[in-house]
């Protein structure tokens, strides 16, 4: 592991002051991807710029108006067990509980899964789906990047050099609770993902009295997560639902051959989560929707 | 470099430490607080090796700079144990590890001690669920987290209880007296000197305290003043030429003490075939092997000195498979072979062939056995290479002393060889070079043979004779290291009408890799056990060991019989399908019984046990009903379920002449050590030899100490800790050593007593003269002699030496096989139900019934240790394990993407059943049983997913991609499954 400054502001302005006079520098959150990075060569920043202590990154809050608001230093483990998420954004909920192991969520953060924009993160899909935006911050001043807008590749974002990632918001959702995420992975034990997706029921899409729509996107198969257009439920019961939603995933996801699996299964295993999140979230529900 | 001030409260106590920035929290707490409790298992965490409790949370210590916990609160594993007015007392988590036979080798114990502390602390009543997900993140290779669940579901319960922590007293105490989840209920031990026996009791393992409490040391565990840190350059290509390596910068960097390369070390190694360099030298043969080394004061250093090292290579046409190295005009991976040295007249290398043994079994007349034959069948298997997976790395401590002495600290399964195979490599006198082996974290053969010690010494030498530490990296564990030879295996089967298996041919070809310095022992040891347990009258295997560009192979728990009843297992239940009779029945017409004759011709007798027995109480255990999915299920069908049946078996592959020592010498205080060179590596064998030294010297146990660290200058002749030899030659030659003593103390008590020795009994740690019960001598009035009242002294130290080798054995005729190759077999069965998910293709086991011959169950608690964890490392090689190459380079060579099985992925349901039939020749009868619990537990597994889906898998493992996409094809083509139409062998690996 090469050596580096190491810095630990305890304010924004400070952090985006550190971060602007170095444009090689890393800003560590949870650790848990930047130490492997470390250890392995593949970073090797002149200046870590500890942003743990900065208060407002930690916190996890609501609007008056039901938004959540998620500092980007909040733990997976944190996010994973506050009952009030798990009732209004499941899909969040669980895409943090996938993360690695219980050692791994409580130190790893909501921030750091995206920044680090790994194909197979598990939070990018809820959080795609669920219509949230990051707030990013830096000494010109701040700004808000609609997450669909924020991966731009394997490991590359729209973060500008000198700026953080403050916090996630995450709107209130059309259908509290209808949302869900889930993950092929090998074995049991944690894992990174083969293929994940999440879906969250949602509203109309313009005109506002059409018919609900079912929001899915999918992870690991692609440079960055695949964001589906937004799925009319008008006639359709679940398996109808979760038939069209698979069709239209097969048609945008790009999965490859890896080490840890093939392409085929990746797209088998993509229609199967995507019906059998269309199942869950459908569920009971009739043919007049 | 700036340093920064850390302050951190640590188990309580608050320091100030100025530390680096890159210094990570692992590093701070192990190497600069000393705290060794502390692990590195993988620096990325996925092992959890090394979790502390950081402000209340859990954490991997490898994922977490030194710097960010200023200020924090961090507590290890040394913190757990409690204050007492008599020295620490035990948790109650630590006892119940203890008491439920949770502890192994002891590497990962700490980081679950963290684990499950922490939980209990958030929630003093866990259920199942939260528990597993708790420990989900610890990976343990031994215990096969069963024991691990059900301790810290006592301590929920509130059932557990602290207790002292002092070594033996652990031992001795009631063994988990609380109600088990689904285990059986452990007896309870004897109080100690009641005299009543220990042996066949569930004593708790004498290095538990030292294992909950972290103080168990390891390898990396040891550091000396002066000590240099190595580290390897290895080779990005499966085969090059090397032209030309430039050290030079390197040797200029700061702190660099030595820089060696092949060119500097002329010395190739083996244990059976001297076929391995020390450094590859002018040519390398697998991507991954060492071409350099830098010995540096600093590891930082020494990995800095190694990237500043610029290796020239001219990549040649590598060998990647058996069929490509076996084809006419392959190129050769050892061009050299004919004049290597190996071990003459037990191995046949066919130089110009790529092989580097080659095994035949020939007996009846095959051909005559076909004719016999009314159908004939012919199957086609293949195992992929898998990693053993210790949680402890590979490590080893050298100093090349001035004076010509080598001192070896090494994480090894096996001093003496390691010593002999050293001091023959070096030409050293066996005298000059002393072996030393600490606790040993895991090694299920991985760390048999001799590994990186010579490479060590070579650096200390070239450093002016500092101690040179080096310790294998994750990766070099799986790139470097050897792993577990690929197999592919062709069988067919002559079978009458009425299963009657006339003939059996079969064509084994090992993937040995670069290297078969210990893998042509494999292909011999595979071959001789390689028709299963079966009466077979007309049989020919050739088993070929083969040479190919890949990481090379060694000895995995069950020695080759893992993967050549991964084919015979599944031939047999194939077979038994096609002619229309169940599988169990098929098995049992054609079992060994006594008077068969075994493939080699040995003559089976009463003594070898019941493998019919075996088979029936699993079959019973598991409502064995012979139900099979008529029709291949398709994906999509919902969750599937299925039974399978495997039968195993297995003897020690040995050299004939394997022999074993023991020396016991009393203290003065009526005590006694015991002095062994095997190794307990987590098997429990020295818990077993402290109950046999007790039994026999008839001693309270806590009277009986078995020192852990074995070391060639003080403890006595052992050959190797493999092939579950130890307890039993170990166990035989601790009764001689007790029985010696016992001669020794009737004798003195007899003149002190004045009665002939044949009238002193001895019991309860003292010497009685028959029918004088006042006349009675303590052990502690005659351990170092007896003094009379009025000084003069008579007798003198009672010491005991015990020992054994094997006797009748013979080699193998090279032409035929024919021969006794075996000291003793064990037989063995597995029943297994499990569930497809055939969405996904993931199978999971709901229930495992695991029946042995062990002869005579030692310590009930250590033999289920040993069933579960081979169980669930078998489920490993079953569901999960296999190593993915490209062009000859291991892709997932970290835990990241090799995975093995984690709390979650053990089996619902885990049952063992022990058959004693005393073996003549084994301590008490007892044979052994380390290894077998692993074996055939993937063709169990396999055998109940056809049975559930309707689908043949030939190939490992039946992980969920491979399973899914055989339902999908064998659903597309409507499902043939006679012959191998319509399944999925040949088919290329469908993951890269």
């Amino acid at each position: 592991m090469g050596g580096f400054r190491y810095e630990r502001p305890t304010t924004l302005r400070e952090a985006a002051r550190l971060l602007a006079a170095a444009p090689g520098a890393s800003v560590l959150a949870g650790g848990t991807d930047l130490l492997v990075g470390l250890r392995s060569g593949v970073a090797r920043p002149e200046l870590v710029v500890d942003v743990k202590r900065i208060p407002e990154l930690g916190r996890v809050g609501w609007t008056g108006d039901g938004d959540l608001v998620v500092g980007a230093c909040a733990t997976l483990a944190t996010i994973a067990s506050d009952p009030r998420i798990a009732a209004a954004f499941p899909a969040l909920a669980e895409g943090a509980r996938a993360v690695g192991s219980l050692q791994v969520r409580t130190r790893a953060t909501l921030g750091g899964n995206l920044v680090n924009a790994s194909p197979c993160m598990d939070t990018a899909p809820p959080l795609l789906v669920l219509r949230a935006e990051v707030c990013l911050a830096s000494a010109h001043g701040e700004r808000r990047l609609p997450l669909e807008d924020f991966f731009r590749g394997v490991k590359a974002t729209g973060i500008e050099p000198g700026e953080i990632l403050t916090s996630i918001r995450i709107p209130r959702p059309a259908r509290p609770g209808a949302s869900g995420f889930e993950k092929i992975r090998r074995g049991l034990g944690h894992d990174l993902a083969l293929v994940n997706a999440a879906a969250a029921l949602d509203g109309p899409e313009a005109p506002l009295d059409g018919p609900e729509t079912l929001r899915v996107a999918i992870g690991s198969c692609g440079p960055v997560p695949i964001l589906l257009p937004p799925v009319g439920l008008a006639g359709l019961d679940a398996e109808g639902a979760g038939d069209r939603v698979a069709r239209i995933a097969l048609e945008r996801i790009r999965p490859i051959d890896d080490v840890r699996a093939s392409a085929e299964y990746r797209r088998d295993m993509t229609a199967l989560l995507c019906r059998r999140l269309a199942a869950r979230l459908l569920a009971g529900a009739g043919s007049e929707r | 470099m700036t340093l920064h001030a850390v302050t951190l409260t640590v188990n309580g106590r608050t320091r100030t430490l100025d530390v680096p920035a890159e210094r990570r929290l692992v590093d701070l707490l192990h190497d600069d607080l000393h705290l060794d409790s502390v692990k590195l298992g993988c620096g990325v965490g996925e092992c959890g090796a090394c979790t502390v409790i950081l402000d209340g949370q859990p954490v991997d210590a490898c994922l977490v700079l030194a710097v960010e916990v200023d200020g924090a609160t961090v507590e290890t594993a040394e913190g757990e144990a409690l204050p007492g007015p008599a020295g620490p007392r035990l948790s109650d988590l630590q006892s119940a590890l203890i008491d439920r036979g949770a502890i192994q080798c002891g590497f990962c114990t700490p980081g679950i001690v963290n684990s499950a502390r922490a939980l209990l602390r958030a929630n003093p009543a866990p259920g199942r669920d939260e528990i597993v997900e708790a420990l989900a993140g610890n990976y343990c290779r031994c215990t096969g987290y069963e024991p691990v669940i059900e301790a810290v579901e006592t301590v929920a319960r509130g059932r557990g209880a602290s207790r002292e922590a002092g070594v033996g007293k652990g031992g001795t105490g009631p063994a988990g007296g609380t109600g088990p989840a689904g285990g059986p209920e452990p007896a309870v031990p004897t109080a100690p000197g009641s005299g009543a026996p220990f042996v066949g009791t569930a004593v708790p393992r004498i290095d538990g305290p030292a294992k909950v409490m972290g103080t168990a040391a390891f390898v990396r565990d040891l550091a000396v003043p002066g000590m240099l840190h190595a580290r390897l350059v290895t080779s990005p290509h499966a085969a090059a030429r090397i032209r030309r390596i430039d050290t030079s910068r390197a040797a200029a960097m700061p702190g660099v003490a030595a820089v060696l390369t092949g060119a500097d070390v002329d010395v190739r190694l083996g244990l059976y075939m001297e076929d391995k360099p020390v450094l590859a030298r002018d040519v390398v043969r697998y991507a991954g092997e060492a071409v350099a080394a830098v010995a540096a004061d600093t590891a930082t250093e020494a990995e800095a000195a190694c990237a500043a090292i610029r290796v020239e290579y001219e990549p040649t046409e590598p060998v990647l498979d058996v069929e490509a190295a076996l084809a006419e005009g392959a190129p050769q991976v050892h061009p050299d072979l004919a004049r290597y040295a190996w071990m003459r007249g037990v191995f046949f290398p066919e130089p110009g062939h790529n092989v580097a043994h080659h095994q035949k079994i020939r007996r009846g007349d095959v051909q005559r056995g076909f004719d016999e034959a009314d159908r004939v069948f012919e199957f086609r298997f293949a195992n992929p290479p898998v990693q053993h997976a210790p949680l402890e790395t590979h490590a080893a401590l050298v100093v090349a002393r001035p004076d010509g002495r080598v001192e070896i600290v090494t994480s090894a399964q096996s001093p003496f060889t390691v010593r002999q195979l050293f001091c023959r490599a070096f030409g050293l006198p066996l005298q000059r070079v002393r072996v030393r082996v600490p606790y040993v974290g895991g090694g299920f053969g991985g760390k048999a043979g001799i590994h990186l010690e010579p490479l060590a010494y070579c650096l200390s030498r070239a450093a002016g004779g500092r101690p040179v530490r080096l310790v294998a990296t994750r990766e070099e564990e799986f790139h470097t290291l050897p792993s577990r030879q690929g197999l592919h295996s062709t069988i067919r089967t002559g079978v009458t009408a009425d299963g009657r298996i006339t003939a059996l041919e079969v064509r084994y070809l090992w993937d040995a890799g670069a290297y078969a310095d210990y893998g042509v022992n494999i292909g011999r040891a595979a071959a001789y056990a390689g028709a299963g347990p079966y009466a077979i009258p007309n049989c020919r295997i050739d088993s070929i060991v083969v040479y190919t560009n890949r990481v090379f192979g060694t000895a995995y728990r069950g020695f080759g019989h893992l993967e050549v009843l991964w084919g015979i297992e599944r031939n047999m239940d194939l077979v038994a399908r096609a002619i229309g009779i169940d599988p169990v029945e098929f098995r049992l017409r054609n079992l060994l019984r006594p008077g068969d004759m075994t493939i080699t011709g040995e003559l089976v007798t009463e003594g070898h046990g019941r493998p019919d027995e075996c088979l029936r109480l699993v079959a019973e255990a598991i409502g064995w009903d012979g139900r099979r999915a008529e029709h291949p299920v398709a994906p999509g069908s919902g969750r599937v379920r299925g039974r399978g049946i495997a039968m195993l078996h297995k003897a020690p592959a040995m050299p004939t002449s394997t022999a074993c020592s023991a020396t016991i010498l009393f203290n003065g205080d009526g005590s006694a050590n015991v002095l062994v060179s095997g190794i307990d590596y987590g098997q429990g064998t020295y818990t077993a030899l402290a109950q046999i030294a007790a039994d026999e010297l008839r001693l309270p146990l806590e009277k009986i100490h078995v020192p852990w660290e074995s070391d060639t200058e003080f403890t006595p002749y052992d050959w190797q800790t493999v092939a579950s030899r130890f307890a039993v030659m170990g166990g035989n030659a601790v009764i001689a050593a007790a029985r010696e003593c016992l001669d020794q103390l009737r004798a003195l008590a007899g003149q002190v007593l004045h009665v002939p020795p044949e009238q002193v009994e001895c019991r309860d740690g003292r010497a009685w003269a028959t029918g004088h019960p006042e006349r009675t001598l303590d052990y502690a009035e005659l351990a170092l002699g007896y003094t009379y009242p009025d000084g003069t002294s008579v007798g003198g130290p009672i010491i005991g030496k015990g020992r054994y080798i094997a006797t009748g054995l013979t080699n193998l005729d090279p032409e035929t096989g024919q021969g006794l190759p075996a000291l003793n077999w064990t037989y063995g069965a597995h029943g297994v139900e499990v569930e497809v998910d055939t969405d996904t293709g993931q199978v999971h086991v709901l229930d495992v019934a695991s029946a042995f011959d062990v002869g005579k169950v030692l310590n009930p608690q250590q033999c289920r240790a040993q069933v579960v964890g081979g169980v669930v490392q078998g489920v490993g090689s079953a569901l999960l394990e296999k190593f993915v190459f490209e062009d000859g380079r291991l892709l997932n060579d970290s835990f990241t993407d090799y995975r093995i099985p984690t709390a979650r992925d053990i089996p619902d349901r885990m049952r063992q059943f022990f058959v004693e039939t005393p073996h003549p020749q084994g301590p008490y009868g007892a044979r052994g049983v380390a290894e077998h619990p692993m074996i055939s537990v993937p063709s169990a597994v396999g055998n109940a997913v056809a049975n559930a889906t309707g689908v043949e898998f030939f190939d490992l493992p039946m992980d969920a991609e491979r399973v899914y996409l055989g339902l999908k094809r064998a659903a597309r083509a409507s499902g043939s499954v006679e012959g191998q139409a319509g399944s999925t062998a040949g088919e290329p690996a469908v993951a890269r």
